[in-house]
C-alpha cells in the first residue's frame, strides 16, 4: 500500500482526497490527461476519457507518462485493464497524419497500414479523400480537412494535424499594459493556446477570457475574426480590446444584425452568421471577406451546429475557444476537439478564486412552500405547465422583497425565465426590467447605469445570462431557469464573480417551490455548484430576512 | 528419484518387485491409475502399467525429449544405457535424466539384453505424433554402420533419392513391380538397387521398409532432426518483485468485491437460468456491463463464484429455475477478505470451466453461455497447473515480457507436454489472463502471496496476501454535492448498510455513493426512520454532515407514506353511514373480516362470491359494481368439472413394471445357478492373474500353455507365444498350427510357463 492522494476506480474516475499532502503536486500531474469531473469539498473526481487522453497526447504527453502518474500517486493498486486501456486509448492517436505534401497537397497519412485500411473503408470519410497516392498516403480534399478529422474521431482514430496554418494578412496588435497587468494565468493560457496551434482555453466566468483573447491577437500580429454570442456582448468585447491593446477604434468592425462592419478586428455574432435566408446562409461570406490570420470563438459551449460546419472549412486558420465550461448539453465536445483544437489550458474555479481573481460566493437555496390552492392547480395541471406553474408562484415575490431589503446598498440582480414573473417583480420592486424586447441602446444604458451605482437593482431575463460585464453585481437572486441546464448556473454565477471591492462575498439566491418539479430542476443545478466547490445552503422561506 | 538400476530384471515385475518403496510410491504418483483399484501383486502392477490405454496416459505427461528418448530406445531396440546418449540429438545430461524419468514411469525396464521400452509403447508412438522420429526399429541382425555408409555411397542418385523419399514417408513404401532377390548386378530400378543392398526390406504384402540402422546412418547417427533437449525460453522482462505483489493483490482485492457485489445484486434479483443450464447472454452482457469489464471478464467471475459453491441454480419466487447464491454464500462474505480470495482462488485451480470461451460460438454457431454445463475441458485444469507452475519457476522478479511472453509461453507449455491438443494455446492464454484477473498473478508474473498456494499452502497465501491488501476503514467523506467517498475498502457490514441508504455511483479502490430521494426511501421501505438515517449518516462521516442532505432526508421521509396501500378482496360502500356502521357490529359478520376506511367505504378480506350470499344471509341487499362503477347484474355461474383423464395408462404402466421385475428376477436366479455350478477348485488363476502372467510373457517373449474354451464349448491346452494383448482379445503364435491367432481373452481360464 502507497500512501498517495489518488484512488484510481475501475470505471475510470480518478479520486483525488484534496486535504493530503501531496494533493497538489498530484493534482497538477493528472491535470493534462484527466478532466475534471466534480470538485466539491473534499475529495475531487477526475474522469479518464478518450478526449482527454487524446487532449494529452497533442499536448506532447505518452502513455507511459501518464501509467507512471496513475502508479505513483495512486493510494492501491491500479486495475491492470484500466493501464492497458489507457496505453491502447493513447496509442490511437496520431496513428494517422494530415500533412501538407509538396506535390499532392493535403494528405492523410500513416505507417499503420492496417488503420489506414480501416479507414479508407469506412462509409463516413467516404467521398472526402482522393486518390491513393502510395501504400500509405491518401490525397485529401482541401475543403474536408475539418470534415475528416471530425469522422475520423467518430471511428476512434483521431487525425494529428500537421498541415500548419496559414499566417493571415499581417496587422500589427500590440497588449497596452498600462496601469494593468496580465495575470499570470492569462498569460500561461495565451502561450498554452499559441504553442498548440488551435485549441480552447477554459477559465471560469469572470477570470478574464477576453484579455487572454487579446493576447493571442497580440501573437498572432493579424488580422482577427472574433464571434461572439450576442451584440451586447460584441460591444463588451470591442471597448475591452480599445482599453487592453494598441488598436483604435477604426481597426474594430461589428457585424451584427444592426451593423455590417468589416474591419481588420471584427467582432460577429453567431446569431447573424447562422440566419438563413431562402436555405442559404446570407453572411457566410464574412468568413472569407479576409484573409484572417486568427479566428476567437467566445463561449464554445454554446457554438451552435450551423458554425460547427462552417468551422470544418476554416481548418488552416488559427482558431482560439474561449469557455467557462467544455460541458455541452448537446454532447458535442468531440465536434470541439476536433473542429476548433483541443482543450490548451484550464483552471479550476476555486484556485483562481484563492488567488483572488474572482469573487468568493456564498449559494443559498430559498425554499417556498406553495400554499394549498396552488399545491391543487399545479397537481392538475398539464406536465408542461407545471414547471411554469411551480417557478413563478406569487409567493416567490415576497422573498425577493425580503432578499433584497436584507442587502440594503448592495447591486443586485433578479433574473428570471418568464417575461410576466418578471415584469411582476419589476412592479413589485419598483425596479427597471430588461428583457428581449428592450432596444440595445435601453439595455446599455441600463447597464451602464448599474455599473455606475446609479441604479442599484435590475430585474433581467436570460439575455442578461452571458457575457454582460457587470463587474459591481454583488447579489443575484434567480426565481427561475431553463429547465436546469448546468452551464446556465455556471453563467449567472459568473454574473457575480467579477472580483468586488474589498474583497466582498457575492451572494447568490436561488428561490424555489418546494415538492415540485422546480426543486428538481434547482436540484440539478445546484448538483453542477456543489461539484464546483460551491457548499450552498439551504433554508426555508419563513426563515429568509429573520 | 531413483538413478539408473545396473541390475538386469527377467520382466518388468521383477523390476518392480526390486524397487524400494519411494520408487514405487512415486510411480503410482506419476500414473495415478495404475493405483486404482489397488493392484493385487507387482505383477498386476506391471500388466496394468503395460496396457495400452495406461500407456497412452503416461506418453501424454512426457515432455518432448522424454518422447525423443522413448522414441529412440524404441528404434535402437534393447540396448545399452549410453546408446540413446548417442542417438538422441541434445545434451547428454539432459537426455539421461529422461532415461531415468522414463524408468521411473516405467515406460522402460532393465531386461537381460539392456534397457528396452515396454512393446506396447512402440505400438503407442503412432508416427507422426510429437517426438516420435518415423525410424523403424533396428533388425535383429544389423549391418554394421560402416558398410551401410559404403553401400549408400555407391548407390547411383536415383536410389538415393528413393531412399530418402521413403526415409521422410515414415520408413514404408510399397513396391509395385520391384522384383525380390535380384543381386545388386542384375538391379534394373532405383528400388531393386537398394532392395539388393540391403536397404530397403521386403515385408509381405508387397510392401519394403527402411531398416531402423539405415535410417540412423542416413540421419547421420541420430534418431532426431533437432535438438529437444533445450526446452524453449520464456521471453521475460524485469519488474520489481514488490510492484508485481500490489498488482496482483488489487487485482485479488477486486475479484472478491466483485463478487460480493454479483452475489449480493443477485440474491435479490436473481437471473434466470436457460433450460440449457446457462446464463443467458442477455444477462452477462448487463453484468459485464456493471462490472465494467468485458463478456469473458463477468463470465470468470460467475464461473468462479459458482465452482466456489456460491452461487447455483435452484427455484426462483415464482418457481422458474434461477442462479441464486448458496447458504455458503453468506459464510463467505463473513470472513477477512484474504480468506474469501483463497476460497475463490482454490476453487479456479481446480475447475475444468473455460470461461474464456464465451463471446464466441461453439462449432454448431451458437454462442457459449456462461455457467452452461459444456463450458468445460478435460485437460484444463492440467494446462492451468503447468502454466503457473512454468511462472513459478521464473525467478523472483522475472515477469512475463509485453507482446512476446504469452506466445513463448505457449512454445514451452507445447514442449513440456506435445501430444496435448492443439487448441492449449488459448487454454494457455487464458489461464493467463484468468490468473491476473483473480490476482495470483500480476503484471504477468507471479505473485509472491500465489507461490505457497501453488505448493499446497492456502494458510501461508492468505496470511501474505492479507499483508498486502488495504486495511478496511470505517468512515465515509460526506459532501455537498450528496455524494459519500469511501477513501478505500469498506467494511463488509458498513458497505452494505450504505448501499441501502445510497446508490453506488463508482467503485474499486474506493467507493463513490450518492444520496437521492431514491435510495433514502429504498432505506425507509426497509423500516429505518429519518432519525436513523441521520444517526447512521453522521456517525460513519468523519467529515460534518451537509445541509442539503439533511434536508434530503427531511424531506423524503416527510413524504413516505402519504399514500397508503393494502390488499382488501370487496368493497363496500354505501351513501348510508349508520348501515355500514350497523353491518360493522353485526355480530355474524365477524368473520367477513370488515374494516373501515371511511366513513362511507367498507373493504373486506372475503372474496366477492363469498361475501355476497353472506351479506344476503345477514339481511343486506348488495349489488356488485363493476370496475367502471355501473351496477353488474348477473345469474350464477354453472358449474362443470374437466373429464377426468383415462385410467388404462394406469393399467399399462403396471404390466411394464411386472416384467420388468420378472427379468430381474430371472437374472438373479441365473447368477445364482452359475454360483452353485462352479468348482471349488482354488487353483485356478484369477482373470487379473492370467491378463498379468500374459503381459509378462509378451514382455519376456517366453512361450505359455493357455487353458483355452473353443466355440464349442471344449477346453484345450495349447501352446503359444504371446505377441500383444489388446482390447479384450491376445494376439499370439500357436504352436499347433504354427500360425498368428487372435484368442478371447474371457475364453482364457488358466495360463501356465512351460518348464524351462
Amino acid at each position: 500500500m502507497n500512501d498517495g492522494p489518488l484512488i484510481v476506480q475501475s470505471d475510470k474516475t480518478l479520486l483525488l482526497e484534496v486535504d493530503h499532502e501531496r494533493a497538489a503536486d498530484c493534482r497538477k500531474a493528472i491535470a493534462p490527461f484527466a478532466e475534471l469531473e466534480r470538485s466539491p469539498e473534499h475529495v475531487h473526481t477526475y474522469r479518464l476519457t478518450p478526449l482527454g487522453l487524446w487532449n494529452a497526447r497533442a499536448a506532447g504527453h505518452d502513455a507511459e507518462q501518464v501509467v507512471d502518474t496513475l502508479l505513483t500517486y495512486s493510494r492501491y493498486a491500479v486495475p491492470h485493464a484500466l493501464l492497458v486501456d489507457v496505453a491502447e486509448t493513447m496509442a490511437r492517436y496520431g496513428r494517422l497524419r494530415l500533412e501538407k505534401h509538396p506535390v499532392h497537397g493535403l494528405v492523410l497519412a500513416s505507417n499503420d497500414r492496417p488503420v489506414l485500411e480501416e479507414v479508407l473503408r469506412a462509409k463516413k470519410v467516404a467521398g472526402m479523400l482522393g486518390s491513393r497516392i502510395d501504400d500509405d498516403t491518401v490525397a485529401v480534399h482541401a475543403s474536408e480537412r475539418g470534415n475528416l478529422k471530425q469522422a475520423l474521431l467518430k471511428l476512434g482514430w483521431p487525425a494529428e494535424d500537421f498541415a500548419g496554418y496559414v499566417d493571415g494578412e499581417a496587422h500589427p496588435i500590440a497588449l497596452s499594459e498600462v496601469e494593468w497587468h496580465l495575470r499570470t494565468y492569462q498569460r500561461e493560457a495565451a502561450d498554452s493556446f499559441w504553442h498548440g496551434g488551435s485549441g480552447v482555453v477554459v477559465l471560469p466566468c469572470g477570470a478574464g477570457k477576453t484579455i487572454v483573447g487579446a493576447a493571442a491577437m497580440a501573437e498572432a500580429q493579424a488580422t482577427t475574426l472574433i464571434l461572439v454570442t450576442n451584440t451586447v456582448s460584441a460591444r463588451q468585447w470591442k471597448d475591452e480590446l480599445l482599453r487592453r491593446t494598441s488598436l483604435t477604434e477604426d481597426e474594430i468592425g461589428e457585424y451584427s444584425g444592426a451593423v455590417k462592419e468589416v474591419r481588420p478586428v471584427t467582432i460577429a455574432t453567431y446569431q447573424v452568421l447562422t440566419t438563413k435566408r431562402k436555405g442559404v446562409y446570407p453572411h457566410l461570406e464574412l468568413l472569407d471577406a479576409r484573409d484572417w490570420g486568427l479566428i476567437v470563438y467566445d463561449e464554445v459551449h454554446l457554438l451552435p451546429a450551423p458554425i460547427f460546419r462552417m468551422t470544418a472549412n476554416l481548418q488552416a486558420r488559427r482558431r482560439l475557444g474561449l469557455t467557462a465550461t467544455l460541458v455541452r448539453e448537446d454532447g458535442r465536445e468531440g465536434d470541439v476537439f476536433s473542429l476548433i483544437g483541443p482543450k490548451r489550458y484550464d483552471a479550476p474555479w476555486k484556485d483562481i478564486e484563492a488567488q483572488g481573481w474572482i469573487a468568493p460566493a456564498d449559494c443559498v437555496e430559498v425554499r417556498v412552500t406553495l400554499p394549498t390552492t396552488e399545491r391543487l392547480a399545479y397537481a392538475t395541471a398539464e406536465p408542461e405547465e407545471r414547471y411554469r406553474l411551480a417557478s413563478c408562484t406569487h409567493h416567490k415575490i415576497d422573498v425577493v422583497r425580503s432578499l433584497v431589503a436584507s442587502h440594503p446598498g448592495q447591486p443586485t440582480l433578479v433574473i428570471g425565465q418568464y417575461i410576466d414573473q418578471l415584469d411582476e417583480l419589476a412592479l413589485a420592486l419598483d425596479a427597471p426590467v430588461i428583457k428581449g424586447e428592450t432596444t440595445v441602446r435601453e439595455r446599455q444604458r441600463l447597464f451602464e447605469a448599474f455599473r455606475a451605482g446609479e441604479v442599484g437593482l435590475l430585474v433581467v431575463s436570460k439575455v442578461a445570462n452571458f457575457s454582460i460585464d457587470l463587474p459591481s453585481a454583488e447579489v443575484a437572486i434567480q426565481v427561475s431557469g431553463s429547465f436546469g441546464s448546468r452551464q446556465e448556473e455556471a453563467q449567472r454565477l459568473g454574473r457575480l464573480l467579477r472580483p468586488k471591492s474589498e474583497g466582498k462575498t457575492a451572494h447568490f439566491y436561488t428561490i424555489v417551490s418546494r415538492d415540485t418539479v422546480d426543486a428538481d430542476f434547482a436540484a440539478n443545478r445546484q448538483r453542477f455548484l456543489a461539484e464546483q466547490g460551491y457548499a450552498y445552503r439551504i433554508v426555508d422561506a419563513e426563515d429568509v430576512g429573520a | 528419484m531413483g538413478g539408473m538400476s545396473t541390475t538386469a530384471h527377467r520382466t518388468l515385475a521383477d523390476q518392480l518387485r526390486s524397487w524400494s518403496d519411494e520408487r514405487l510410491a512415486l510411480l503410482l504418483h506419476e500414473r495415478p491409475d495404475l493405483a486404482t483399484p489397488a493392484p493385487h501383486d507387482s505383477g498386476q502392477l506391471a500388466s496394468r502399467a503395460a496396457a495400452r490405454s495406461s500407456v497412452l496416459r503416461a506418453l501424454d505427461q512426457l515432455n518432448l525429449l522424454e518422447l525423443c528418448v522413448l522414441d529412440a530406445l524404441v528404434v535402437v531396440g534393447q540396448t545399452s544405457a549410453d546408446e540413446p546418449l548417442e542417438v538422441v540429438a541434445g545434451d547428454p545430461v539432459a537426455v539421461r535424466a529422461a532415461l531415468t524419468r522414463l524408468a521411473d514411469l516405467a515406460l522402460a525396464w532393465e531386461s537381460p539384453q539392456g534397457l528396452r521400452a515396454l512393446t506396447t509403447v512402440a505400438e503407442a508412438l503412432a508416427p507422426g505424433t510429437p517426438g516420435v522420429s518415423g525410424l523403424r526399429p533396428v533388425s535383429p541382425d544389423p549391418l554394421p554402420a560402416a558398410e551401410i555408409e559404403r553401400r549408400l555411397a555407391a548407390l547411383s542418385p536415383p536410389a538415393r533419392a528413393l531412399l530418402e523419399h521413403v526415409l521422410d514417408a515414415g520408413g514404408t513404401a510399397t513396391t509395385g513391380t520391384a522384383r525380390h532377390g535380384v543381386g545388386p548386378e542384375d538391379a534394373a530400378t532405383p528400388a531393386e538397387e537398394l532392395l539388393a543392398h540391403r536397404l530397403l526390406v521386403p515385408r509381405s504384402g508387397g510392401t519394403v521398409t527402411l531398416p531402423g540402422e539405415v535410417g540412423l546412418v542416413l540421419r547421420g547417427g541420430r534418431t532426431t532432426t533437432y535438438d529437444a533437449s533445450a526446452p524453449p525460453v520464456l521471453a521475460t522482462s524485469e519488474r520489481d518483485q514488490t510492484v508485481v505483489d500490489r498488482a496482483a493483490a488489487g487485482a485479488a482485492f477486486e475479484m472478491v468485491r466483485r463478487v460480493e457485489l454479483v452475489l449480493d445484486e443477485w440474491s435479490g434479483a436473481p437471473p434466470s437460468a436457460l433450460r440449457s443450464g446457462g446464463l443467458a447472454v442477455r444477462d452477462l452482457r448487463a453484468l459485464a456491463a456493471d462490472l465494467h469489464t468485458d463478456e469473458p471478464g463477468a463470465a470468470l467471475l460467475v464461473e468462479v463464484a459458482a465452482a466456489a459453491g456460491l452461487l447455483t441454480t435452484a427455484a426462483g419466487p415464482d418457481g422458474d429455475p434461477r442462479w441464486i447464491p448458496t447458504d455458503a454464500f453468506d459464510a463467505w462474505t463473513a470472513k477477512p477478505t484474504a480468506e474469501r480470495w483463497l476460497a475463490l482462488a482454490v476453487a479456479w485451480l481446480e475447475s475444468p470451466r473455460l470461461p474464456g470461451l464465451v463471446g464466441s460460438r461453439d462449432p454448431s454457431g451458437k454462442p457459449w453461455n456462461a455457467l452452461s454445463p459444456e463450458l468445460a475441458g478435460m485437460h484444463q485444469v492440467e494446462t492451468r497447473t503447468l502454466t503457473l507452475a512454468l511462472l513459478a519457476g521464473l525467478p523472483p522478479g522475472a515477469v512475463l515480457a509485453a507482446g512476446t511472453g504469452t506466445p513463448s509461453l505457449v512454445a514451452r507449455a507445447e514442449w513440456e507436454r506435445p501430444r496435448r491438443p492443439r487448441t492449449r494455446a488459448d487454454q494457455v492464454a487464458w489461464a493467463v489472463t484468468e490468473g491476473s484477473a483473480l490476482g495470483l498473478l500480476g503484471l504477468g508474473g507471479l505473485a509472491g502471496f500465489a507461490r505457497p498456494l501453488l505448493a499446497g499452502d492456502g494458510a501461508a497465501a492468505t496470511a501474505a496476501l492479507a499483508g498486502l491488501l488495504p486495511e478496511p476503514i470505517d468512515h465515509v467523506l460526506l459532501q455537498a454535492d450528496l455524494t459519500a467517498v469511501a477513501p478505500g475498502p469498506l467494511e463488509s457490514g458498513l458497505a452494505r448498510q450504505l448501499r441501502l441508504v445510497a446508490d453506488v455511483e463508482s467503485g474499486g479502490g474506493g467507493t463513490v455513493y450518492r444520496f437521492t430521494p431514491g435510495s433514502v426511501r429504498r432505506a425507509l421501505d426497509v423500516g429505518w426512520s429519518a432519525a436513523e438515517i441521520h444517526g447512521f449518516v453522521a456517525s460513519v462521516s468523519r467529515t460534518p454532515v451537509p445541509q442539503p442532505l439533511t434536508y434530503l432526508v427531511d424531506d423524503t421521509a416527510r413524504t413516505f407514506g402519504t399514500v397508503r396501500v393494502g390488499h382488501a378482496e370487496a368493497f363496500l360502500r354505501a351513501d348510508d353511514e349508520s348501515a355500514l356502521t350497523e353491518l360493522l357490529h353485526h355480530p355474524k359478520a365477524a368473520s367477513l373480516g370488515l374494516r373501515r376506511l371511511a366513513p362511507t367505504v367498507l373493504v373486506s378480506s372475503t372474496p366477492i362470491d363469498v361475501l355476497l350470499p353472506r351479506l344476503r344471509e345477514l339481511g343486506v341487499a348488495p349489488v356488485v359494481e363493476s370496475p367502471d362503477g355501473t351496477v353488474h347484474v348477473a345469474r350464477p355461474d354453472l358449474l362443470r368439472a374437466r373429464t377426468p383423464k383415462d385410467h388404462r395408462g394406469r393399467a399399462l404402466r403396471a404390466t411394464r413394471e411386472a416384467a420388468h421385475v420378472s427379468q430381474v428376477v430371472g437374472a438373479i436366479r441365473a447368477g445364482d445357478r452359475t454360483e452353485s455350478t462352479r468348482p471349488a477348485s482354488a487353483e485356478r488363476l484369477t482373470p487379473a492373474g492370467s491378463m498379468a502372467a500374459l503381459r509378462e510373457a509378451i514382455e519376456t517373449g517366453a512361450t505359455v500353455v493357455i487353458g483355452y474354451v473353443d466355440n464349442q464349448g471344449a477346453s484345450s491346452d495349447r501352446l503359444v507365444d504371446p505377441l500383444s494383448l489388446d482390447g479384450g482379445s491376445l494376439t499370439a503364435r500357436d504352436h499347433r498350427s504354427d500360425d498368428v491367432r487372435t484368442f478371447a481373452v474371457h475364453r482364457i481360464t488358466t495360463v501356465r510357463d512351460v518348464p524351462a
